[in-house]
């Protein structure tokens, strides 16, 4: 399981409905926004990192208003259990 | 994981982004830290450049999290791709964890490290016996920790006392070493990135940030995104990269003809008195390099270049070359921004001294917003190669050592006699793998060479012309995982990685950071300092390098106290940057940073700003003086504005090979890929190299999307897909230098010429022919050299 702590950059304006959009995607955790509503706060939670770049490609590809989406927290801690336990 | 800990790590991913984003979060994430993981760890990032801050989080002995370290000055707390996910090589199981000599059956077998260390020191004595101390090689690396590099340094300067050492930054910052020195008398940029969001133009040349570079290019763009009215960014690169894609003037100018470009720009600038008239009367000395000039001669020179000449050369649009001069001296404060586009050529130190001479006569120097920033490729070439003086013409301090003062100081420093610092230079990258060969060969006086965290089979450019040299030499490879070098070498030394060992990199911006040791290395991995001071040991050289100890925090600290006191009275002082400083600070020091009440130097040259201002031991500067560049050789405070004729690239296209090709790098894979490729997410978006071409050749050569390609030059050929971009200009080909599968590997084509003043080779322009060979074929095998003993591909 990946979990990330993550921003979500919009274009002004866009916020309330990009938080909408986001509804439809429920490995996203939305916790707060900027004043100027173009940062989101979001948790990204997934089964490992694939899934992850997987589920960004598509959040980007199907919600246009959306900017850049950057991570600043992840914890892997089952991903490298998983490798570990692969390699012995 | 239970429901209760994947909400508290939730919340606490939660807490770490708002607070990167200075965001107030409604319900309070009181995330219990503990619960997370046992320690969260401070360091840097493994990658490029820009310096990233991060925050490892360890868990029962092993890394478990990454965050990027919003209190960091360079990233804010941002991390790309690459950063994010270095941690998944570490865990590899292709790294490698015993000491290895080729037998006699020319297989590695796993020996001690006694065996190992036996092995290296006495064939290096044997050699140095026999053919003299200038006879074995060190070739470090801008990944290097700086400690690493000045040890090496100091065991080859003052131990051997041989100037044999080098360092990949020949290839990716000489050229930007020999621009700052040319034009400044010193190394390294005036101001630090936080001019980039004080700009009002932003000139980014010869770089693809977006993928090299992406979060400080993320910088750019934001600052962009948050004043689109009153902030202009300016691109000049033949490629519309993503870079390029931002930009409000994009200068397409072939690859190799951009010194015209830059000509054309400064006409401009003092055609419309877009200039600064006290900085060119007080700050500017103009030269041709041979003999200094007055203004008037340099306007006379830059008359041949008019718009309209200077497309003719360049294919650059006139009107967006006249824009763009528009922009930069007139919406100023304008900042520069560049990389291997203008170091890795021919005429590289020319390249950079054309965009120092814009930032000079235009006033854009030293002020808040305006810089000439070289921005560099390696986390660490700065700090560790540059910075230390592991290259074969420096001491540390980025001083020479041709320089009789600077020779004694370091003599002095070290407790060697006098004379013992060798006052010729070695050899040059190029140059040394050039004459690396077998005992018996006499054209070749390298005998034995050390590598350490780079692999030069593949990353030296016509790199087939260097392997037989590598294989009949004694050559020694430190590194974490197998690699093209490693097919090659005699013995090979199993290394640890940033995390498993701690020590300081520094940046683009003069900014040193320490990463402190987070875990243990697999297996009997060590950390470099261990293996160089083991190596002294049994080689006389303990006094010299006393640091050898088996806990690295000790002995990465030891040598960092080494060298802060070598560097203590130089015009690169970072004496006040000890490793208590280091840790407790969160954005580590920029340089000068002389002693330990010192903040670090955010601008140099300026009087309130710089303390070597008012430093008179290291060197004078008039009291009078606000803004003095006190590197000028002829003490007058002043910076040379050259007068460089046009150039164009050591083999531009002809009837034979009518194609440039460029090569580069991508956001996701790093360098050679050993580590990047090794990562399944990456390898899966980047799994090969391909060939980028424009629509219009691709069709005059029948080639589809996906067909695969037969690349050629003069030297070599790779076979690859095809990618039909038109990003690309007609006639430019692009090919990224990451993949390690022998018909991908690009710097089998690439040339080996280099610029004459700084020896760096001019990876990115050559001459090139291509064929379509064949329909698509699924070429993404995501190739990693996993076993030591697999066979070099060529017969040597």
């Amino acid at each position: 399981m990946i979990i990330t702590g993550s921003a979500i950059m919009v274009r002004s304006g866009t916020d309330k409905a990009v938080e909408k959009k986001l509804e439809a995607f429920p490995q996203v955790t939305f916790h707060g926004k900027s004043n100027g509503g173009t940062d989101l706060v979001v948790n990204f939670e997934c089964g490992d990192q694939e899934e992850l770049e997987s589920l960004c490609r598509t959040i980007r590809d199907s919600i246009p208003e959306i900017v850049d989406i950057g991570h600043i927290y992840i914890n892997f801690e089952d991903e490298i259990d998983k490798m570990k336990g692969e390699l012995s | 994981m239970d429901l209760t800990r994947r909400e508290m790590i939730k919340m606490s991913a939660a807490g770490f982004a708002a607070a990167a984003l200075n965001i107030s979060l409604p319900t309070p994430s009181a995330a219990n830290e503990e619960i997370v993981v046992d320690k969260w760890i401070k360091g840097t990032c493994r990658f490029c450049g820009t310096g990233c801050g991060i925050y490892a989080g360890v868990r029962n002995g092993q890394l478990a999290g990454i965050r990027g370290n919003p209190q960091a000055a360079t990233n804010f707390g941002f991390l790309c791709v690459k950063g994010f996910k270095g941690y998944i090589s570490m865990y590899h199981p292709d790294r490698l964890k015993f000491p290895m000599v080729r037998g006699v059956d020319d297989k590695f077998h796993k020996v001690s490290w006694d065996d190992a260390l036996d092995k290296v020191a006495n064939k290096f004595k044997e050699l140095q016996d026999k053919f003299g101390k200038d006879s074995v090689a060190f070739y470090g690396s801008g990944q290097c920790m700086t400690e690493e590099s000045y040890t090496f340094n100091k065991l080859w300067k003052g131990g051997f006392r041989s100037n044999m050492v080098e360092g990949n930054p020949r290839l990716c910052m000489a050229s930007a070493v020999g621009g700052y020195i040319t034009t400044f008398g010193t190394d390294e940029p005036a101001g630090s990135y936080a001019d980039i969001e004080k700009a009002r133009t932003i000139f980014i040349v010869g770089s693809n940030m977006a993928e090299c570079h992406p979060i400080l290019f993320r910088r750019v763009a934001r600052h962009k995104l948050q004043n689109p009215d009153n902030v202009n960014i300016m691109v000049c690169e033949p490629r519309l990269t993503p870079t390029a894609r931002i930009a409000d003037v994009w200068l397409p100018a072939d690859p190799g003809t951009d010194l015209a470009v830059f000509h054309c720009m400064a006409r401009e600038l003092i055609k419309n008195n877009w200039t600064d008239a006290w900085y060119i009367n007080n700050l500017c000395r103009f030269s041709t390099g041979a003999q200094d000039v007055d203004f008037k001669a340099y306007v006379d020179f830059l008359e041949q270049f008019t718009p309209e000449a200077v497309e003719k050369i360049t294919r650059c649009p006139a009107g967006n070359i006249k824009e763009a001069a528009r922009l930069f001296g007139s919406h100023g404060p304008s900042m520069s921004l560049w990389t291997m586009g203008l170091n890795q050529r021919t005429r590289g130190v020319w390249a950079n001294n054309l965009i120092h001479n814009l930032h000079l006569i235009s006033g854009n120097i030293c002020k808040e917003g305006a810089d000439s920033f070289s921005i560099t490729g390696q986390p660490n070439a700065c700090g560790g190669v540059r910075e230390t003086g592991s290259l074969c013409q420096l001491l540390p301090g980025t001083r020479s050592v041709t320089d009789a003062a600077a020779r004694a100081d370091v003599e002095k420093t070290w407790k060697l006699p006098p004379g013992t610092i060798d006052p010729k230079p070695g050899f040059h990258t190029m140059e040394m793998f050039a004459k690396l060969g077998a005992e018996n060969d006499q054209t070749k006086p390298l005998k034995a060479m050390l590598t350490s965290t780079t692999n030069p089979a593949q990353s030296l450019p016509n790199a087939p012309k260097y392997f037989k040299g590598m294989k009949e030499g004694f050559l020694v490879v430190l590194d974490i995982f197998p690699t093209r070098t490693t097919q090659l070498a005699d013995v090979i030394l199993p290394a640890a990685f940033i995390y498993e060992k701690g020590g300081v990199y520094g940046c683009s911006e003069r900014r040193s950071q320490l990463t402190q040791k987070c875990v243990d290395p697999p297996g009997e991995a060590k950390s470099d300092v261990w293996i160089a001071a083991q190596i002294a040991k049994r080689m006389g050289m303990e006094r010299l390098i006393p640091w050898n100890g088996d806990d690295p925090q000790i002995a990465y600290q030891m040598a960092w106290d080494d060298y802060r006191e070598c560097v203590k009275l130089t015009e690169h002082s970072l004496y006040g940057m000890t490793y208590d400083r280091l840790k407790q600070l969160e954005a580590g020091l920029q340089w000068p940073c002389p002693d330990e009440k010192s903040p670090g130097t955010a601008r140099r040259y300026v009087r309130g700003y710089d303390p070597i201002m008012n430093m008179p031991e290291i060197v004078k500067v008039p009291s009078s003086a606000l803004i003095y560049f006190y590197g000028d050789k002829k003490h007058e405070g002043k910076a040379n504005v050259f007068l460089r004729p046009y150039k164009g690239a050591e083999e531009p296209p002809d009837k034979d090979y009518p194609f440039f090709l460029t090569t580069g790098r991508v956001i996701e894979q790093w360098h050679t890929g050993t580590m990047t490729m090794r990562v399944a997410e990456i390898a899966r978006s980047k799994p090969n190299a391909y060939l980028e071409i424009h629509p219009s050749d691709a069709k005059e050569y029948g080639i589809k999307e996906g067909d695969m390609v037969k690349i050629a030059s003069r030297r070599g050929f790779n076979i690859l897909p095809a990618r039909v971009v038109k990003n690309s200009l007609p006639g430019i080909l692009f090919v990224p230098w990451f993949d390690q599968e022998w018909d991908r590997m690009i710097n089998r084509v690439t040339i080996d010429a280099f610029d004459e003043g700084s020896k760096q080779p001019e990876f990115k322009i050559c001459a090139a022919k291509i064929e379509k060979l064949g329909e698509p074929k699924d070429v993404s095998d995501m190739y990693i050299i996993s076993d030591p003993n697999a066979a070099f591909p060529e017969k040597i």
